[in-house]
């Protein structure tokens, strides 16, 4: 189990001329647990599968404990995957499943028992040893895979959506079983998910993919209440994106004044020296939806276009005067909500939680597709938004 | 006036089964039997099952015709005389040329078949793609094309390889490889190379994977076509035919086609061609219950149509 310490330089890969990995560089520290996060296609399942090994790189290096393994086969890599199938071999039982890499780890067969015994446990299948993998439910499976991973003690996992396939509730008890079991074993994770709570929830530090490149790379704190960009903040969660334009910029002063339509408007976060055409963001939890008479700094005319009820809160869907559209949130906290569909209102965007973000040439709704993993094949080509 | 309001609330209660079967009826119920077609696949079966029943039939006849019963008897198959399959050194010497064909050609082509698939399958290239073509080679060229070929290469060219069962066993490998070829390569498309990434991440090179994971995992597919190259070897004519030598590597359907009008006729090549009738039977049989039991862990249900379908090769 020693090191773990994973460095990728400049890692590429391109299939048939088609850019999946675009040169990425990241440092994985010795026992951290680190995601990649991002929709379909962006890049994060095929670095993934290089490290592993069952990709070669077009270009640049993996760094494990110091050694360039990019071109090694993988069983001779010291890394281990959990497989979005859980690939678990339907012949063999789930002990000899277990089992089966510590032949090639020439771990004395005095051993096997007690280590597959002990893995079984980690994992909370102690006793279902003899059943044969079709037996399990898909919870269990995914516990096997892990427990057949962890049993060879790699210095790093690699995990593939190993939640993917288990239904909402499961995979939230697993989220925080698997975190806790990555502290008590001290092993490098590589985590891969499209899930950005999943992403959020468990992992030390995260990098948010963009068609094969980092677009940022930090702790779930920092990469939630700080996106770096308008593609970050609308992939993690719901984020309200508006077109803006810069009319003072706020070097020096931490106030940057925005025109939007007739209206103006402060920020106080984000990049507030930026210059002439901008995206703003700000979550819908702290955008504040008050009566239609309320004035005031930063508020904007709206009128509601839809209220859904999501259990705990209420999703508040406004339409601005500007014409963008917004979305708050509500907290249900006993009292009814005081507006319908097409009741007039006034949106109170606070200034500290209004982040200007630059303007990646793009429209709102082509950064919603892409982010929903349905990306047009060239985006640097889309027509620029005319905001 | 009240018998009125109560017709009409009858009326407009939901309709009951036998009125929705009477308008079906009137409209074309998508629901009703489908006579026709049931109608003509009785018809069917019983083509192609009634010619074969009475050939079975006559092999117990008491008397020499094909063609009057004339009671029970199963002197075709054991009786004393020199006429029963038994006592006849040609009829079951020719049965059991027919095991020994059967049994070798499995032998030798299955590991063949599995290679060849495994190779077209993981070894993606140009050469590969080509081959593919070699794989459903028996089934577009003409049989006796191959045979005619086959007679041709091993008396002018490759004489080291001796008409008679040398000859057979070459010729029905060449013409059976495409049952394990295609069988074991559907099988290698359905199980995807996951497995084999799952144990070489495990630790296992190349060939351990191959070996560990993947021909376990393969055993169904490579069991049904056994079964189905067996089955095929036993029926075979025209191969045969062409590269048996002397009477004594003659196996059951030579001799029954050679027999037929004149020669040795009579009920014994009824029996004769029972006893094919039987082995393919009982192999495909085999094969069925076999395949059923090697993949007992990866149904669910409505298994036995899946086991039926790839033992057909479909």
């Amino acid at each position: 189990m020693s090191g773990g310490h994973v460095k990728l330089e400049s890692l590429t890969k391109r299939f048939d001329g088609v850019t999946a990995v675009d040169g990425i560089s990241v440092e994985i520290q010795a026992g951290e647990f680190f995601s990649l996060l991002g929709p379909s296609g962006c890049g994060k399942t095929t670095t993934l599968r290089m490290v592993a090994g069952f990709e070669p790189p077009s270009g640049g290096k993996i760094m494990l404990d110091g050694t360039d393994v990019g071109n090694w086969a993988p069983h001779r890599r010291n890394v281990n995957t959990v497989f979005q199938s859980y690939a678990l071999f339907p012949f063999l039982t789930v002990a000899e499943n277990v089992a089966f890499g510590m032949k090639y780890r020439s771990v004395p067969k005095s051993e096997r028992e007690g280590r597959v015994a002990e893995a079984l446990a980690m994992v909370q299948l102690a006793g279902y040893e003899k059943r044969r993998p079709n037996q399990l439910s898909g919870g269990q499976q995914q516990r096997v895979a892990l427990a057949r991973a962890l049993v060879l003690r790699p210095s790093v996992l690699l995990l593939d959506e190993p939640l993917g396939a288990l239904d909402a509730k499961l995979r939230r008890a697993l989220q925080v079983e698997l975190a806790a079991l990555q502290k008590e074993v001290g092993i490098t994770f590589l985590y891969v998910t499209h899930d950005q709570e999943e992403a959020l929830t468990m992992s030390d530090r995260l990098a948010v993919m963009h068609q094969g490149r980092i677009a940022q790379l930090g702790t779930p704190e920092e990469v939630y209440n700080e996106p770096a960009d308008a593609y970050v903040a609308d992939f993690l969660g719901v984020s309200n994106l508006m077109d803006a334009r810069v009319e003072r910029a706020g070097t020096g002063q931490g106030s940057c004044h925005l025109r939007m339509g007739d209206f103006t408007l402060q920020a106080q976060a984000g990049q507030l020296d930026a210059t002439g055409e901008v995206k703003l963001a700000i979550r819908p939890e702290r955008v504040h939806v008050r009566p239609h008479e309320a004035g005031g700094a930063n508020c904007l005319p709206g009128m509601v276009e839809r209220l859904v009820f999501l259990g705990s809160t209420t999703h508040v869907y406004v339409r601005l005067a500007t014409g963008s559209a917004l979305q708050a949130l509500l907290r249900n906290d006993g009292g009814a909500v005081p507006y319908s569909q097409g009741t007039p209102v006034s949106v109170d965007l606070p200034a500290d939680a209004l982040r200007v973000l630059p303007d990646p040439g793009v429209s709102v709704e082509e950064i919603r597709d892409e982010t929903l993993g349905d990306a047009p094949l060239d985006v640097t080509t889309a027509v620029p938004s005319s905001g | 006036m009240a018998s009125v309001v109560g017709e009409s609330a009858t009326t407009s209660a939901p309709p009951g089964r036998e009125e929705l079967a009477s308008r079906g009826r009137a409209r074309g119920n998508p629901w009703r039997r489908p006579w026709l077609m049931e109608g003509f696949t009785w018809l069917y079966i019983l083509w192609s099952i009634v010619p074969i029943a009475i050939a079975v039939l006559f092999s117990f006849n008491k008397g020499a015709s094909q063609a009057t019963w004339q009671g029970f008897s199963t002197k075709w198959y054991v009786g004393s005389g020199v006429t029963s399959v038994l006592h006849n050194p040609s009829l079951h010497h020719a049965v059991i040329q027919t095991l020994v064909l059967a049994v070798l050609t499995t032998v030798i082509c299955v590991p063949i078949g599995v290679s060849f698939a495994i190779g077209i399958d993981r070894w993606r290239s140009r050469t590969s793609t080509g081959l593919n073509f070699v794989m459903i080679f028996s089934f577009v060229l003409p049989e006796l094309l191959l045979a005619v070929a086959l007679f041709l290469l091993v008396t002018q060219g490759l004489t080291f390889i001796k008409l008679g069962t040398p000859a057979e066993v070459a010729g029905l490998v060449v013409w059976n490889i495409s049952w394990p070829a295609i069988i074991v390569r559907a099988r290698l498309v359905s199980i995807g190379p996951t497995y084999e990434e799952a144990a070489a991440d495990l630790g296992a090179s190349r060939i351990g994977a191959i070996w560990r994971v993947l021909l376990p995992m393969l055993m169904p597919a490579i069991f049904a076509s056994s079964v189905l190259v067996f089955a095929s070897t036993v029926d075979d004519f025209v191969i045969v035919e062409q590269l048996s030598s002397t009477a004594n590597t003659q196996p059951m359907s030579v001799l029954i086609y050679s027999n037929v009008h004149g020669g040795l006729s009579g009920p014994a090549l009824n029996a004769l061609a029972t006893i094919m009738l039987v082995v393919s039977l009982f192999a495909a049989l085999i094969g069925f219950v076999g395949y059923r039991w090697l993949t007992r862990g990866e149904r669910r249900k409505g298994g036995t149509a899946e086991a039926l379908t790839n033992i057909a090769g479909i």
